[in-house]
């Protein structure tokens, strides 16, 4: 008898649809698994059976071939546990078969029979919805991410109740309500925590604002950390749309907060400086999967010790941050994931760390400053807004009283977000005199009296005004890249 | 005698020469020599050999007890920028912010007065003094190596810019390569083309302080700027003030002792906005975030201000600190 089950395997952050078939013929007990299925994907065959009998159901005492069709598609993982399970059963007649219609299924078993979550439901579940089909069988865990994508989720704990579900003895438990928004919000640290700090402060206001890149530059432990970190919880909360495309890619990588199912708060992410370029940006052997970029998508990718990282890391991200997407290709593959990010990165003044820290005496000659200044090229550079040197902050001001909190900052962003939305400030001719003449006296290089005027207006924004004032041009010229850095 | 003979000789012998040695291996280099020849391959290449004898050859200079035969000369201004006040601003390489910020404004203020700036072009305050008085008029700088080397290679671009405004000079023809002991040897050209030389920062032990040294011997007058006591940076400058050298308080303190008038530029009155940040900053260098404490304006307004500050060259920045520009008098 040949039955049949279908299931979504994940290439790159999209579906494809895959038929597992099932066919049971008489013969020496066996149990093949073919359609190029990996190693994850054959050893199923050990954890199929086990559930199987955990389950009380019987396992075909015969010659059993699966087929994962198309049998061109590399398939990876263990989401095709549950789907082979139940094409075997129905094959066996103890599913009925006609019961599987409209139905895909997605997980993982255990040895126990018990159904396990795996990454990229929601893209699975979006799969189905694209195929027609209006019911997906998954574990309990997944089932509010599956209710996203549109489709009937069918969340159960066991194989045994799946197969009670498809009977029709037994319906499946309502999926958990989701989390509110809110709730996630309050977990990202708050700008209160920060003490003094005020310029640094005022700078990441405006970056939220106008969504410009920032790069901070002090001695360690002047808190540039502790202020990127503080950078989600003053952006807007993400639309519909963006929280969709933000969740499916943390759906595929795994790292969907528990709990969670659409992520309403822009993501924070912050690999560490030895991060390789297919880390950073994606790839992969075999299957692509989405890099950091992308998992910061609609939020803020942070680079600590900017200039430690690799160049041909640093070089990779000028892509993405021109163009809000990275396509990655290998010779068995290609992808395209989204990557809109807002980067900031830190550094320190010297390779040492102690350059700008009043207590500590630098040691680095000028040869290794410019050595480790050179690591960020020019183009780099040029994608950076904001640039501003943190210095250490005295005791005395550590001991003052908190800072504003973040919802008020918040607010203020997002007034001003809708102002630069609804009508940006106009120029006026004493705010241009006042660049021009800067241009001239700084000097300042084609692309930096672009940023200034780009910052200047986000100011004026933030400031309520419907022009672009001198007092905001200064302001934005108080933040451009210093000259050591290549202006 | 045979200048440029000689600057060749000693450059292909590794020997210090001032003047025709008497031996066989010069004459015979001598008449090897198609000096006709050598004169127009560095007319092809835009380089002007100036030897001792010849009247452009920079006066000040050709009194030095050990005056080199020629100089080698790259760049468009005219050899009489030297018939002008010169002043020496060097110091160390690894120099700190305050003093190549100190550096920058001296030169800036210097070269408005129409003083010409000569350095070494060494990274730290050299760099820094070439780049300050670029901004507002000539400057000069002297090699320990062929003026088509530019070293060190951080700097090409900046002696590419002083070729055009000003001048590069050195009494090694082109090609030769940088060598420890032709060092010392520059900075005796660089305090000899000088009325006097100002020592930024220092170290107990610098080339700086060889040139200081040097202009000294000379006669010249040597100026040093006033530095912290505990900064290791200090040393040699303070050093030189207990010597009895002139201490760098202002401008005019530099402009006094090469008798030129300051040039002021139309000082005009600041607004009381910006007064308030100026005096707040002149109680002693200080991050943006104590401005706003000790204003009580708001981080944004103390940014505004400060912008506006530096373009009029009333403050300047460095790794985050600012302070207040150099004191006309």
């Amino acid at each position: 008898m040949l039955a049949r089950t279908v299931t979504h395997a994940l290439v790159g952050i999209d579906p494809r649809r895959v038929e597992v078939e099932a066919h049971i013929q008489g013969g020496v007990p066996a149990f093949a698994i073919v359609g190029l299925a990996d190693r994850a994907c054959q050893e199923a065959k050990a954890r199929v059976r086990s559930s199987v009998a955990a389950a009380e159901l019987e396992w075909p005492g015969t010659r059993i071939t699966i087929n994962l069709a198309p049998a061109s598609l590399r398939k990876e993982g263990s989401g095709f546990d549950l789907p082979i399970a139940l094409a075997v059963l129905a094959a066996s007649y103890q599913v009925p078969a006609q019961s599987l219609e409209g139905h895909a299924a997605f997980g993982e078993l255990g040895l126990d029979g018990r159904l396990r979550p795996v990454p990229g439901a929601l893209v699975a579940a979006e799969g189905a919805r694209h195929a027609g089909l209006t019911h997906l069988v998954c574990a309990a865990e997944s089932a509010p991410e599956v209710a996203l994508a549109g489709v009937e989720p069918v969340g159960v704990r066991h194989l045994g109740e799946a197969v009670s579900y498809l009977r029709g003895e037994h319906e499946p438990p309502e999926p958990p309500p989701p989390d509110d928004d809110f709730a996630v919000l309050a977990c990202v640290p708050d700008l209160a925590d920060v003490r003094g700090q005020e310029r640094a402060r005022r700078a990441l206001e405006i970056a939220a604002t106008g969504g410009h890149n920032l790069l901070l530059a002090g001695p360690p432990g002047t808190g540039k950390t502790m202020l990127a970190r503080r950078l989600p919880g003053l952006l807007p909360l993400l639309g519909d749309d963006a929280a969709l495309e933000v969740t499916r890619i943390h759906s595929v990588c795994g790292t969907l907060p528990v709990g969670a199912c659409l992520v309403r708060v822009p993501p924070f992410r912050a690999p560490h400086h030895s991060s390789s370029v297919a880390g950073l940006i994606g790839g992969g052997a075999g299957s692509l999967r989405p890099g950091e970029v992308s998992l910061a998508h609609r939020g803020v990718l942070f680079l600590d010790e900017f200039p430690e990282f690799q160049r041909p890391v640093l070089e990779a991200l000028r892509q993405p941050l021109e163009d809000g997407v990275v396509s990655v290709a290998r010779v068995a593959a290609r992808a395209v994931f989204p990557a809109r990010i807002q980067l900031v990165a830190a550094m320190n003044l010297c390779p040492c760390g102690a350059r700008g820290d009043a207590a500590v005496h630098c040691a680095c000659t000028p040869e290794r400053i410019q050595r480790y200044r050179e690591k960020l090229s020019r183009a780099l550079l040029d994608r950076f807004d904001l640039a501003l040197t943190v210095p250490r902050p005295r005791g005395h001001e550590l001991a003052g009283p908190p800072g504003e909190r973040s919802s008020v900052v918040r607010a203020r962003v997002l007034a001003a977000r809708a102002r630069l939305r609804d009508g940006p400030p106009s120029r006026t001719p004493s705010g241009d005199e006042l660049l021009e003449r800067a241009a001239e006296r700084l000097p300042l290089s084609g692309r930096g009296h672009a940023r200034v005027a780009r910052v200047a207006a986000t100011i004026a924004a933030l400031a309520g005004s419907d022009h672009v004032l001198p007092e905001h041009v200064a302001e934005a010229l108080s933040y451009r890249l210093p000259k050591e850095h290549g202006e | 005698m045979s200048e440029l003979a000689v600057a060749m000789f000693a450059a292909s012998t590794d020997s210090h020469l001032l003047d025709e040695p008497r031996s066989a291996r010069f004459e015979r280099f001598r008449a090897e020599l198609d000096e006709r020849g050598v004169v127009a391959e560095l007319e092809r290449r835009g380089i002007r050999w100036v030897a001792r004898g010849d009247h452009l050859f920079p006066a000040r200079l050709r009194t030095i007890h050990d005056p080199p035969p020629g100089l080698f000369i790259r760049g468009t201004a005219a050899l009489t920028v030297f018939d002008a006040p010169c002043v020496a601003v060097v110091g160390a390489r690894a120099c700190s912010a305050y003093g190549a910020a100190v550096a920058a404004e001296l030169s800036r203020g210097l070269a408005r007065a129409g003083v010409v700036v000569v350095s070494g072009l060494a990274r730290g305050i050299d760099g820094a003094a070439h780049r300050g008085a670029l901004e507002t008029g000539r400057t000069v700088a002297v090699l320990g190596c062929g003026v088509d080397r530019d070293y060190p290679r951080a700097h090409r671009t900046l002696a590419a810019s002083i070729a055009e405004n000003g001048l590069i000079v050195s009494e090694y023809p082109p090609g030769v390569e940088p060598t420890p002991w032709r060092f010392p040897a520059r900075n005796r050209i660089v305090a000899g083309l000088c009325d006097a030389t100002v020592v930024v920062e220092a170290r107990e032990r610098s080339g700086a302080l060889i040139t200081a040294d040097l202009a000294l011997d000379e006669g010249r007058e040597v100026l040093a700027v006033p530095g912290e006591i505990t900064s290791l940076l200090s040393k040699g400058t303070n050093h030189l003030l207990r010597l009895g050298a002139t201490p760098v308080t202002c401008l005019g303190d530099v402009l006094a002792v090469v008798g030129v008038e300051p040039s002021r530029p139309a000082a005009t009155a600041l607004e009381p906005r910006l007064e308030a940040v100026r005096a707040a900053v002149a109680d002693g260098p200080a991050a943006a975030d104590e401005l706003v404490r000790k204003t009580g304006l708001s981080a944004g307004d103390i940014a505004a201000a400060l912008a506006e500050l530096e373009l009029v060259g009333a403050v300047v920045q460095a790794d985050g600190l600012y302070r207040v520009g150099m004191p006309m008098s």
